[in-house]
């Protein structure tokens, strides 16, 4: 019905001239709505001048006013108060405008209510879920990596690549710490776990431009990937280039399963199905045991 | 007066019809190339209609499927014995379905086979039945379990549209028809001819009746019609709008919009007692009703929050929620049968377009890139979206897929089309 009258272009929109959100008349449809924007207000308008207008001409008012070719009486019956009613009908007119914009204000404020507090409850569940991804990591990490640095002492379960922690397994490519960036790396990561996020991304970022080659390099890379996701805003463009450069520089990395699901949902998140599902397969084809697999799996089955 | 004509499916008199032409305008990038052979014909005379061919297209159609060329075909099997896999192989056809009718009186039946060329096995076969006058319809069923066993998914073939086309009279009114037609857009009929405008048709979840709203009276009124016998009833004569007809999924109710009572709301019909319940009540225009499959809530379009989005009224709680959040524009929405997805209108950038809403993740993505388009309806498999649009200048149908990969036009011969209903599954 917000199309009502499709059929025909009548000469409506003078009824309808106040009412700023119709303004966008340019396209059939808009058109269409506003011919029963019209016809939601005839029926006010007949409230108004039933008292003095004969009942037979106040009935078909409605009908013919939306479209079958009187529209001009609804108009007709709008701006003609009766005569023995003028004085009072001036007043009525003005009180009768008053609600109308009233009931236009708190149209517009109750969409932005509603706006708001779906975005307010979005943004919750969002950050909510992102504390919980991070604290699981946390907390499957910390066992084994206590100080997220140093202690290669290898316990991090093979299944669950921990996030927080240097890469236990100790790659084959391994490069010797360079002096000062065990303590950077440590600042950033402590950044993280007091969840000043903002704050980490630059240490992060600073980390990595003293230490490109680092032998920490890569879990910051991997970081920046995650802390861009939980950023206000968040940036997944930004998420998605640090998982790729850690994808392409270090692909033999233990990351690299959790970073290609995470590429997954940075691509949904951008609205890139296909890019998402082709990162969330290759995990499950590549790294069939690994959770980020699992995970990829459950995220494949809910969403895509 | 011949300003109103009803019709019956008795009485299937062709009028200036709308017959609408298929052109398939995107399918997918690798669809399967399936062979479907002319189907044998076992009786007297010749088969009534090449129902193999009707086969062919609804695969086509549906942009999965890539028939071969019957001239490439190398032997015209009816027979399991007569199926040379090489043969299909060197065609480089996966599957092969063969058949043959026989027809007795007006009865015809037609018995189906489906081969697996690269497993050289027999993977589905069937039959069936019906009047000689319905061929189309049992070659459309034969299609349905084909696609069904290729993809997992029932397909929705023998399955029918109405639409209503609007034929443009220079020196008067008019004339607007309500037109029956087949999935594929054969064999329409006209169901009612008005100089008076004629809108959102909508099915009875029996598939046996259809609700629309007739001018004919001089302002709109809500109408149910019969399909089988032509009979129908004016169901609301309210002052103001009678729009938007929606029979409840248990075909108890009807919700509809009225605005006898001020502003445009929803109320219920119980279609026993013909007694009206108010539903909605916001000095907002509340409109479109569309139910859940489950009968518990509908769908409606209301402008309560300045623009118009989707709520969503639960009957039994009696609350009103929110559902569309993305952009200042979502109407018209159409529940699919999984409960889950929803057809609607999508403002994006000034233009209308049909996009599909996931009540579960809350995600909207757009499936057009046309301008102007309204009135989806989803089939009720689920898999493909139908819509009015305009092309050029004329208002035409076309189709979308739900993952937006298949699009198809159906322009009509002559003359606009518009708010297409695709039916239930319907009973045979």
């Amino acid at each position: 019905m917000f199309r009502a009258i499709p059929y025909r272009r009548i000469g409506l929109t003078f009824l309808v001239g106040p009412i700023s959100f119709l303004t966008v008349a340019i396209s059939a449809t808009a058109q269409d709505y506003i011919d029963v924007e019209a016809e939601r207000r005839s029926p006010q308008t007949q409230t108004q001048t039933q008292t003095q207008s004969r009942p037979a001409a106040t009935v078909t008012a409605p009908a013919v006013s939306y479209g079958v070719g009187t529209a001009p009486s609804a108009v007709t019956t709008r701006s003609l108060p009766p005569p023995a009613a003028a004085a009072a009908g001036d007043n009525l007119g003005g009180l009768f405008n008053q609600v109308q914009q009233l009931q236009q204000e708190v149209m517009r404020l109750n969409g932005l209510v509603e706006q708001q507090s779906y975005e307010i409850r979005t943004l919750k569940e969002q950050s909510l879920e992102r504390y919980m991804d991070i604290d699981r990591r946390l907390a499957s990490g910390s066992t084994s990596v206590a100080p997220p640095i140093g202690s290669t002492g290898g316990g991090a379960s093979p299944n669950k690549p921990s996030t927080g922690a240097l890469d236990s397994s100790g790659s084959a490519t391994e490069v010797a710490e360079q002096p000062g960036e065990g303590e950077a790396y440590r600042a950033a990561y402590a950044l993280v776990r007091g969840q000043e996020f903002d704050q980490a991304v630059s240490a992060f970022t600073a980390f990595l431009e003293r230490f490109p080659a680092g032998r920490y390099a890569p879990n910051a890379h991997y970081w920046l990937g995650e802390l861009y996701l939980v950023t206000d805003p968040a940036d997944p463009e930004a998420s998605r280039q640090a998982f790729m450069l850690l994808l392409n520089q270090y692909p033999t990395n233990a990351k690299i399963p959790d970073a290609l699901y995470k590429l997954g949902r940075v691509h949904f998140m951008k609205g890139n199905r296909d890019r998402s599902r082709e990162f969330l397969n290759r995990v499950i084809r590549e790294y069939p045991d690994s959770s980020a697999a699992r995970l990829a799996g459950d995220f494949l089955d809910q969403n895509l | 007066m011949f300003r109103l004509i009803v019709l019956s499916l008795a009485l299937l008199a062709p009028l200036a019809q709308a017959q609408l032409v298929i052109e398939i305008t995107q399918g997918v990038d690798d669809p399967t190339p399936v062979a479907v052979v002319p189907f044998a014909w076992e009786g007297a005379g010749n088969a009534p209609v090449d129902m193999a061919q009707v086969v062919q297209e609804d695969f086509e159609r549906s942009g999965q499927f890539s028939p071969v060329n019957r001239a490439d075909m190398l032997g015209f099997p009816s027979r399991e014995e007569e199926v040379f896999y090489r043969d299909w192989r060197a065609i480089a056809s996966e599957y092969v379905l063969i058949g043959r009718a026989s027809g007795e009186g007006d009865q015809l039946s037609l018995r189906y086979e489906l081969y697996d060329v690269l497993r050289q096995a027999r993977i589905a076969e069937g039959s069936v039945a019906g009047p000689a006058g319905e061929a189309r319809m049992l070659a459309h069923r034969v299609s349905d379990a084909v696609y069904e066993k290729l993809t997992g998914i029932p397909g929705a073939f023998a399955t029918r549209l109405i639409y209503v086309s609007v034929t443009r009279n220079p020196t008067g009114k008019d004339y607007y028809r309500l037109t029956l037609a087949d999935s594929d857009g054969a064999r329409p009929i006209v169901l009612l001819e008005s100089r008076e405008p004629i809108m959102s048709p909508s099915w009875a979840p029996d598939g046996k009746q259809v609700a629309y709203v007739s001018f004919e009276t001089g302002r709109p009124a809500i109408f149910r019609q019969v399909l089988a016998t032509g009979e129908r009833e004016q169901l609301t004569n309210f002052r103001g709008l009678n729009s938007s007809p929606a029979w409840s999924p248990d075909g108890n109710s009807m919700a509809m919009v009225l605005s006898k009572d001020g502003s445009p709301d929803i109320y219920l019909m119980d279609m026993a007692t013909r007694r009206l319940t108010r539903v909605t009540s916001h000095y907002a225009i509340d409109t479109e009703p569309s139910w859940m499959p489950d009968g518990r809530s509908f769908l409606f379009t209301s402008d309560r929050g300045g623009r118009p989005q989707i709520y969503r009224y639960d009957l039994r709680s009696g609350l009103t929620e929110r559902v569309t959040f993305e952009g200042n524009y979502n109407a018209r929405a159409r529940v699919a049968q999984d409960g889950r997805n929803v057809v609607l209108v999508h403002q994006r950038e000034g233009e209308f377009q049909i996009a599909i809403h996931d009540l579960v993740s809350n995600r909207l993505q757009v499936l057009t890139n046309t301008d102007l388009d309204e009135s989806p309806s989803i089939a009720p498999n689920g898999s493909m979206v139908l819509y009015a649009t305009k092309f050029g200048d004329r208002g035409i149908l076309s189709a979308v897929s739900v993952d937006g990969g298949v699009k198809f036009r159906l322009p009509a011969r002559n003359g606009d089309v518009r708010e297409p209903a695709w039916s239930p599954y319907m009973q045979f």
